[in-house]
């Protein structure tokens, strides 16, 4: 397997304190994975995903995407790389209000410079099972509705890596399921995954590895062979959790 | 009370920006609001005060020296006038100062003081023998004759050489640069420099109180009526000297209430978008201050407050600024009357400046603040900010059609997007784009007007001829000039026409004079005798129309005439009349031109030209450059036209980048979420500034055809107020490459503008605003 995302001693410090900090962390993704962030609130997963998307910069270590450091550009690299190597799905959807869902979606590509990616955008939303709310505007969708747009959007450029903050975290459970089902889908379809969530079920039903975060740190990294194995792993995490 | 305050003032730490905004565009528009206020209440009095301090003449009639004196002194107790003077026996002298040669009646008068038109020594001392003249302290400062400086008066034989002895300020006549001068020789002087055919006899009247003029017109028709036909040869009442010394006052006046009324209401304009902008972005905070206790007239007080507080400041800023500003032309008109100038400023008229500002930005700020007052705080709470219509797709949708880059598209849909925010932007900017029309076509119509009162690109040189040397003779030497291609002789005469109380100065023409370049407001030039042409005010108080006919008189003779055209000329506010030679020479047989209007062939040195005339007739020829500048008033309203519309631009300016301000925090979310799918810093900016320069390009389409407008209003307006319609080519002053460069260059300041709130927006963090939800 091919290393796709790798952090080198990653420390984040934001001023002020040390909450949602990352200290020394190093981690590798390999193309094709399906890995999901896990930990308590606070704990840095957000930070991680952040700055493996270009979003944000580690106050020290290497973060290195596709081969690229994003240490070593600029803002307007970090812009283009994220156009063209990342997809991100928020937990609020983040859809621009006053466009239409196939607008939305066609946002990145067109910020590449693609004006003809309607086709792609209309077979995105049709493959998410979402074309026919395509002319509609985010107001007249329902949450689940919403982050299916974003889930498109994120794809429309072909990225490399997939970043889920929290998906679901908006969603009723049946809402949650369908998107967390749809990313198991782009996942087979050999879609790399990053996930952030909180919610430990989800995250051992669809990925094959569990990430979890705990103070900064990684405190344990578990490639799932199985469901079975992947929900003991994830029970004891959150047991600790709990304990804290 | 306290907490209102404490959340304003908080709320105004927070929002520094805006209320800096509100202070600069509420301080420019009250200062330009208090400096046409100071003017309008400090300018009519300073006149009235030097009036009745020099006794000033309500009536000034000039008498034919064939009159009898006894006969004219009558004439005071015929009117039943409560003081006179004269008459003075007077002339029209013509003097040589250095190479310069002037031409100004002359009174003699043994006294400066007296019952009437008291004469006020503003240096030097009265004449004392024959030889020593008084001339007025506005003709000398304007020509730079100072006291000590002889003149050698060259209209008659013998050339006596004078003495300026004095300056004096005189009530009874307006400016050097507005209207011809009068000067003063003891009386036993007067006969010795009287030239053929140039005495004259002067009355000044006095009234118990100030007669209207139909009052005045109505005495001079008396007159007429018992003196012997031809007596009464000219007049002139107070009131048109009057508007003659307060004309610059009241055109700058006009136009600085005009433009003041414009800066209130963009910043009223600005001031409403302000607070839309802040109850759109704080919903979430209405609805916390509701929760917390505070009534709904709270809620409207407090967001009044964030408006009253800097533009209170800001009054208390341009008030005093406003005042100072008009001192410098409040100096100029009181100088111009002789008085001393003490600063003068009228504080009701401060206080209603300030009441008015203060009330037009809270009425501006009320609706926005109503609507916060009345959120129901369930609701807002749950929502960040007010909900967004879907105004602006139909423009995204055609700029995508267009293939325009996305990042441009999504900043024209965002143009307006709030509809109500743009069209208050857009008022903003139509008032600023308006005002740069009207300031750069303006100060082009007035030079227009000043080129065809000067005859400029028409007459090269102007030789003036003394009594003393015959016509023929002066022509001779121009002729034998090869350089001229084309002389017109000038004279003037007084002309008693029906209905107007004065008589009215007619100008003469003996050769091709349509060529002068005078401008015509309708009709056409006249093409022989009987024609004439003549501007509004005499139209209008004659009662005539082109095409009319009727009967003048000159020296007592009935003189038929035409109107075939009516002309531009702010001579005599209007009152004047234009002819050809023959008109007058069957009724005034030895008439004699007072001065030459020369063409030169093209390519003659003019220089060379004067020094050739002027060395071939030093004494009785007056050889001068065609002088086409642009009188002082006119450079005074230039002056005031170029800073109000710098002032009213900025105002502009300061509108749009408010708006891009509030649209760029309002979006903030929406451009960390762009940026965070890879819109790049470049592409943020490029955003923000399309939604820039599609508002000012919308403003300045509109605005360009208003500022024309306004353009001829104003031009109108100060036309009237000089007795005049407006010619047709004093409007024609704009190119058609202009007014399309005007809303081009509206579009660029925009862009610029938008660069500050375009940067804040590329800096835009997206981690800490899409994990502030």
């Amino acid at each position: 397997m091919t290393e796709l995302v790798r952090l080198t001693d990653v420390t984040k410090v934001y001023q002020g304190g040390i909450t949602g900090a990352l200290s020394s962390v190093s981690l590798s993704i390999e193309q094709g994975e399906f890995t999901a962030v896990m930990g308590p609130s606070g704990s840095g997963k957000s930070t991680l995903l952040n700055l493996i998307a270009g979003l944000d910069r580690p106050t020290s270590g290497d973060v290195v995407v596709g081969g690229t450091d994003l240490g070593a550009l600029d803002e307007a690299g970090l812009a283009r790389f994220r156009r063209d190597h990342v997809g991100f799905v928020f937990q609020f959807f983040h859809l621009l209000p006053n466009l239409t869902a196939l607008e939305n979606v066609l946002i990145p590509a067109q910020l590449k410079g693609r004006e003809n990616a309607d086709s792609r955008g209309r077979k995105l939303l049709e493959r998410l099972g979402i074309a026919d709310v395509a002319d509609r505007y985010p107001a007249r969708l329902s949450g689940g509705q919403q982050q299916r747009v974003a889930i498109a959007r994120a794809l429309i450029n072909n990225p490399t890596l997939l970043l889920a903050d929290e998906p679901t975290g908006a969603l009723d459970t049946h809402s949650g399921e369908q998107v967390m089902e749809l990313l198991a889908q782009l996942h087979r379809d050999g879609q790399t995954i990053l996930l952030v969530t909180h919610d430990a079920k989800l995250a051992t039903r669809q990925a094959s590895r569990v990430v979890s975060v705990r103070d900064g740190k990684i405190v344990d990294d578990a490639r799932l062979e199985s469901k079975e194995r992947a929900t003991s792993e994830v029970v004891r995490v959150r047991g600790e959790e709990a304990s804290r | 009370m306290t907490a209102i305050l404490v959340k304003a003032v908080s709320d105004l730490k927070r929002r520094r920006l805006p209320a800096v905004v509100i202070f600069i565009t509420t301080l420019l528009a009250v200062g330009t609001g208090t400096m046409a206020l100071t003017l309008l209440s400090q300018t009519h009095d300073p006149y009235q005060s030097a009036f009745e301090a020099q006794r000033g003449a309500h009536l000034q009639v000039a008498f034919d020296s064939r009159t009898d004196p006894q006969a004219i002194a009558g004439t005071a107790q015929l009117l039943g006038t409560t003081a006179s003077g004269g008459p003075y026996s007077a002339t029209s002298l013509e003097f040589q100062a250095g190479s310069r040669k002037f031409s100004m009646d002359t009174f003699g008068r043994d006294d400066p003081g007296g019952l009437v038109e008291q004469l006020r020594l503003s240096s030097g001392r009265w004449p004392s023998s024959n030889d020593e003249i008084a001339l007025t302290r506005s003709f000398s400062e304007l020509n730079n004759i100072p006291i000590g400086e002889k003149l050698k008066v060259v209209s008659v034989p013998q050339e006596p050489v004078l003495t300026v002895v004095a300056q004096v300020v005189d009530i009874d006549e307006g400016s050097a640069d507005l209207s011809s001068q009068h000067a003063w020789m003891l009386s036993s002087a007067i006969p010795a420099v009287t030239g053929k055919n140039s005495a004259f006899y002067l009355m000044t009247y006095r009234f118990a109180t100030d007669p209207s003029s139909a009052q005045l017109h109505a005495d001079v028709d008396r007159l007429r009526a018992t003196l012997p036909p031809g007596s009464v040869t000219g007049s002139v009442n107070y009131i048109l000297i009057r508007n003659v010394f307060n004309i610059t006052n009241q055109i700058v006046t006009s136009v600085l209430i005009a433009f003041s009324v414009f800066a209130l209401l963009a910043t009223a304009a600005i001031a409403a978008n302000l607070v839309t902008g802040i109850v759109i972005s704080a919903y979430r905070e209405i609805g916390i201050m509701k929760a917390v206790g505070f009534t709904p007239r709270q809620v409207v007080t407090v967001f009044e407050l964030q408006i009253l507080i800097p533009a209170g400041a800001a009054c208390l800023v341009g008030i005093p600024t406003g005042t100072l500003a008009s001192q410098p032309l409040l100096a100029n008109s009181s100088h111009a009357l002789g008085l001393a100038y003490t600063p003068s400023f009228s504080f009701p008229l401060d206080l209603v400046a300030l009441g008015s500002a203060l009330l037009i930005v809270a009425l501006a700020a009320l609706l926005p603040a109503l609507r916060a007052g009345l959120l129901k705080p369930a609701v807002v709470i749950a929502n960040a900010s007010a909900p967004r219509g879907r105004s602006g797709r139909g423009l995204r949708r055609f700029a995508a059609h267009v293939r325009l880059p996305r990042p441009i598209v999504l900043g024209i849909g965002d143009a307006f997007a709030r509809p109500t925010r743009a069209i208050l932007t857009l008022v903003a900017i139509l008032l600023g784009v308006a005002t740069i029309t009207v300031a750069l076509g303006l100060p082009r119509s007035f030079t227009a007007i000043n080129n065809s009162e000067t005859h400029a690109g028409n007459v090269d040189v102007v030789v003036r001829k003394s009594p003393a040397l015959a016509d023929a003779d002066a022509l001779a030497i121009i002729n034998a000039q090869p350089e001229t291609a084309r002389v017109v002789a000038e004279t003037g005469d007084n002309f008693t026409v029906p209905g107007i109380g004065d008589p009215v100065n007619a100008r003469i023409f003996r050769g091709d004079s349509s060529h002068l370049g005078y401008m015509l407001v309708a009709g056409r030039w006249f093409s022989g005798p009987g024609e004439v042409l003549a501007p509004k005010a005499l139209l209008q108080d004659a009662h005539l129309w082109i095409g009319d006919h009727f009967t003048a008189s000159v020296h007592g003779s009935a003189v038929p005439l035409v109107v075939v055209g009516e002309i531009y000329d702010i001579d005599n506010l209007g009152l004047s009349l234009f002819m050809d030679w023959g008109t007058l020479s069957p009724v005034e047989a030895d008439v004699t031109p007072d001065a030459y209007l020369i063409t030169l062939a093209p390519g003659a040195s003019v220089d060379a030209y004067v020094r050739h005339v002027a060395a071939a007739q030093p004494d009785l020829l007056d050889v001068q450059p065609n002088n086409t500048s642009i009188i002082g008033p006119v450079k005074i309203i230039d002056t005031v036209l170029l800073i109000l519309a710098i002032v009213i631009a900025l105002i502009g300016v300061a509108g749009i980048f408010n708006t891009l301000l509030l649209n760029t925090r309002e979006r903030v979310r929406d451009t960390a979420t762009l940026k965070a799918v890879g819109m790049s810093p470049r592409q943020v900016t490029a955003m923000v500034a399309a939604s820039a320069g599609l508002i000012a390009l919308v403003g300045g389409i509109i605005a360009v055809p208003a500022g024309v407008g306004l353009h001829r209003y104003l031009l109108d307006l100060i036309s009237v107020s000089a007795g005049n319609d407006t010619p047709p080519a004093a409007y024609a002053v704009f190119g058609p490459l202009e007014l399309v460069a005007i809303p081009v260059i509206g579009v660029l300041v925009a862009v610029a503008a938008a660069l500050i709130p375009g940067r804040w927006a590329a800096r835009t963090n997206v981690v800490e605003v899409l994990h502030a939800e």
